[in-house]
């Protein structure tokens, strides 16, 4: 869960054009200009669109507001409204076949084909997700503030509610800066077609296969011990974010900052609508069943940052290493260089470079005749896999202050093979494809 | 390895507060870091956007907060 | 070249200070004297402020009141830390300032009063002592701010 941000800073307007021309109408005048409200405006507003899309799967478009205001001496309140909506057609986890597979939606709405060698998509799953926020921050002695918010973000399938607190205190003249903050949310998972139990068999034929392929058999218990056995409707779970951090002003140029951050989640982590091939010595789908992972996972992270001043722009280099008791670790490089063109203007190239292993329990497909593991999962967004983004930002000052900038990034995610043997037929077939993302981004800040 | 790791960060992380003395600048050299771009949470739209795209798309979340650096004014 | 200084700033802006001489510096502007010292028999505010400054833009409008206010018996004085001076007169023109500006761009005399802030501000009685010093400019704290000028405007010589 991202953490508050906590800004101490007063932003300062770069001077721009018609500031300038005014300062020279000065000169020429020997007076002084009415004082313009240009500088002391209220609220601080930040507007994005973005469009991100996949190459033949998920395609989503996200709009954010971002609203800030001083109410006066560093009380600094922060609203955030963001809407997404997601369209395509993600991974099930199910394995690639040399023929047609047909697989039933959740819910029993029907079924879908998959053509021969293609990696297997569902896409059910439109969805428009909308997210509130609010941040209050403000100082609490001399040297230090605090801050605290709230966030709540909703769509059909999916609720979820937080809380935030943080406090940050200056030493050494402002020079360096340490804080704390914790994090908490509660998430309601409400999958269409309800929870499927762990490992529970979900409908499928390999061929062309009949109109109806029966009910997904997951959401049905055959107890016959008298128990209950109707599907759960939802279930939930719980994070708590630990964060500590520290900001050192190095020299005139140059800011660094170094943050651990402790995770602990605890509820239902599996994805609901995943499943996992089970395949024969042949390579061949028999089944498909629904995946099932840990219900507690423990992260831990170190984030190092560094921003530098340069006569003409910024350079921002940061590396982040995460570790958790999934055994999913990674490192992130991510690094972004502002050259500033002309007085208003700036161009700003991005690279990013993502790494990752696999999680403990995942594996690609199950095989046949293997008792089943305690958990598995073969979605690839757990899986082993490197990727890296590379994008170009231009900015430029509008009107009196504003700022319109525009995005472009391409994002390249290449799963790995974890080391898994593929048998029969799986050999011919590509079974870890690399996903494609173009990002498209404009943004106005007034 | 990874508590090693994370016994370093942290030894790191008090080092660095008791070393910091020696590290920084007067409060009136701060013009460079008092600049819009030098903050960091500068571009706090895109950040949240990429988190978002990468918390949804990877194994790995978060990593970044936003307390000091800027102008240290007030 | 840093100032080491390593004070650990955990006191609260305790306003009031040990009586002590105000370092003396140049005054080049037109409508001061030569020096600070040349000012004693009246109250000086003296404000350290820099372009990129926001809480300055605050400050400027109150100080304006105040040198009006206290024509004759208080001085203000804003000494610029900006080590360009277009930025500052850019400044100028978007928060018009009533009051003489001194330019210190290498941060001299900044060093010489030991700036824990920005801005800061010292208040010297009419003997040349600084009485008062302020870390970071408040708005909820202007009226406090004015108790201390006119407290010191009533002290005899």
């Amino acid at each position: 869960m991202q953490l508050t941000k906590l800004t101490n800073l007063h932003t300062n307007k770069v001077p721009n054009i018609s500031a300038a021309l005014a300062a020279a109408t000065c000169a020429l005048l020997g007076t002084l200009p009415a004082q313009a409200a240009g500088p002391l405006e209220d609220w601080k507003i930040d507007t994005s669109l973005m469009y991100y899309g996949e190459t033949d799967r998920v395609s989503a478009i996200e709009t954010v507001i971002n609203a800030e205001k001083d109410f006066g001496d560093e009380h600094i309140f922060v609203g955030k409204f963001v809407v997404d909506a997601l369209t395509g057609a993600s991974a099930t986890g199910a394995v690639a076949q040399s023929t047609v597979q047909t697989v039933s939606r959740p819910s029993g709405a029907g079924t879908y084909q998959i053509a021969a060698g293609d990696t297997p998509l569902d896409d059910t799953f439109k969805d428009t997700r909308v997210q509130v926020s609010g941040q209050w921050t403000q100082p609490w002695s001399d040297n230090s503030r605090l801050s605290s918010g709230a966030q709540i973000s909703a769509e059909h399938d999916y609720f979820s509610a937080g809380i935030n607190s943080s406090y940050a205190y200056d030493l050494f003249n402002k020079n360096t800066t340490l804080s704390a903050g914790l994090a908490l949310s509660y998430d309601i998972i409400k999958p269409e077609g309800g929870i499927p139990l762990p490992f529970g068999l979900k409908s499928y034929s390999a061929g062309p296969g009949e109109d109806d392929v029966g009910d997904d058999d997951a959401y049905e218990n055959d107890d016959d011990d008298g128990i209950d056995a109707r599907r759960a409707d939802n279930d939930n779970k719980t994070t708590v974010d630990l964060l500590f951090g520290l900001t050192q002003v190095i020299n005139r140029r140059m800011l660094m900052q170094f943050n651990l951050g402790y995770s602990m989640v605890d509820g239902y982590s599996t994805d609901p609508y995943k499943v996992l091939s089970v395949v024969n010595g042949l390579g061949l789908t028999q089944q498909l069943l629904y995946e099932n992972r840990p219900d507690k996972r423990a992260k831990t992270f170190a984030f190092w940052q560094t921003k530098y001043a340069l006569n003409n722009g910024v350079a921002d280099i940061s590396y982040r290493y995460a570790s958790d008791d999934w055994d999913v670790n990674s490192h992130t490089i991510d690094s972004r260089l502002r050259i500033n063109v002309g007085d208003n203007s700036y161009i700003q190239p991005h690279l990013r470079y993502y790494q990752q292993s696999a999680a403990n329990f995942y594996q690609p497909f199950l095989i046949e005749g293997q008792s089943l593991p305690e958990f598995a999962t073969a979605d690839y967004r757990l899986g082993e896999m490197t990727a890296y983004t590379i994008g170009l930002k231009y900015g430029t000052q509008v009107n009196d202050g504003d700022e319109l900038s525009f995005r472009l990034e391409y994002y390249q995610q290449s799963p790995k093979n974890a080391g898994f043997a593929e048998p029969g037929s799986l050999q011919n077939l590509d079974l870890y494809p690399s996903i494609k993302a173009v990002i498209a981004q404009v943004n106005y800040r007034f | 390895m990874k508590k090693t790791i994370m016994k370093f960060a942290v030894l790191l992380l008090a080092i660095q507060a008791i070393g910091c003395a020696s590290l920084g600048v007067e409060p009136w050299e701060r013009d460079l870091l008092a600049k819009d771009e030098m903050a960091l949470d500068a571009e706090g739209n895109d950040l949240g956007l990429d988190d978002h795209i990468y918390f949804s798309k990877e194994g790995t979340s978060g990593g970044r907060a936003f307390a000091g650096g800027g102008c240290g004014c007030n | 070249m840093l100032l080491c200084s390593v004070v650990l700033t955990t006191s609260v802006a305790a306003e009031s200070v040990p009586a002590s001489l105000a370092p003396n510096f140049a005054l080049n502007a037109p409508s001061l004297p030569a020096t600070l010292a040349d000012l004693k028999g009246k109250v000086v505010y003296v404000d350290f402020w820099a372009s990129w400054c926001k809480p300055c833009r605050k400050s400027f409008p109150w100080m304006n009141a105040m040198q009006e206010k206290f024509a004759g018996e208080l001085q203000v004085i804003a000494i610029n830390l900006d080590s360009e001076q277009h930025l500052a007169t850019e400044f100028l023109h978007k928060v018009p300032a009533s009051m003489p500006i001194v330019y210190d761009p290498e941060g001299v005399i900044a060093k010489q009063y030991q700036l824990l802030g920005m801005p800061s501000s010292y208040l010297i009685d009419k003997k040349g002592q600084v009485r008062f010093a302020h870390k970071g400019f408040f708005t909820e704290r202007s009226s406090q701010y004015e108790q201390e000028i006119l407290a010191l405007i009533q002290e005899s010589e």
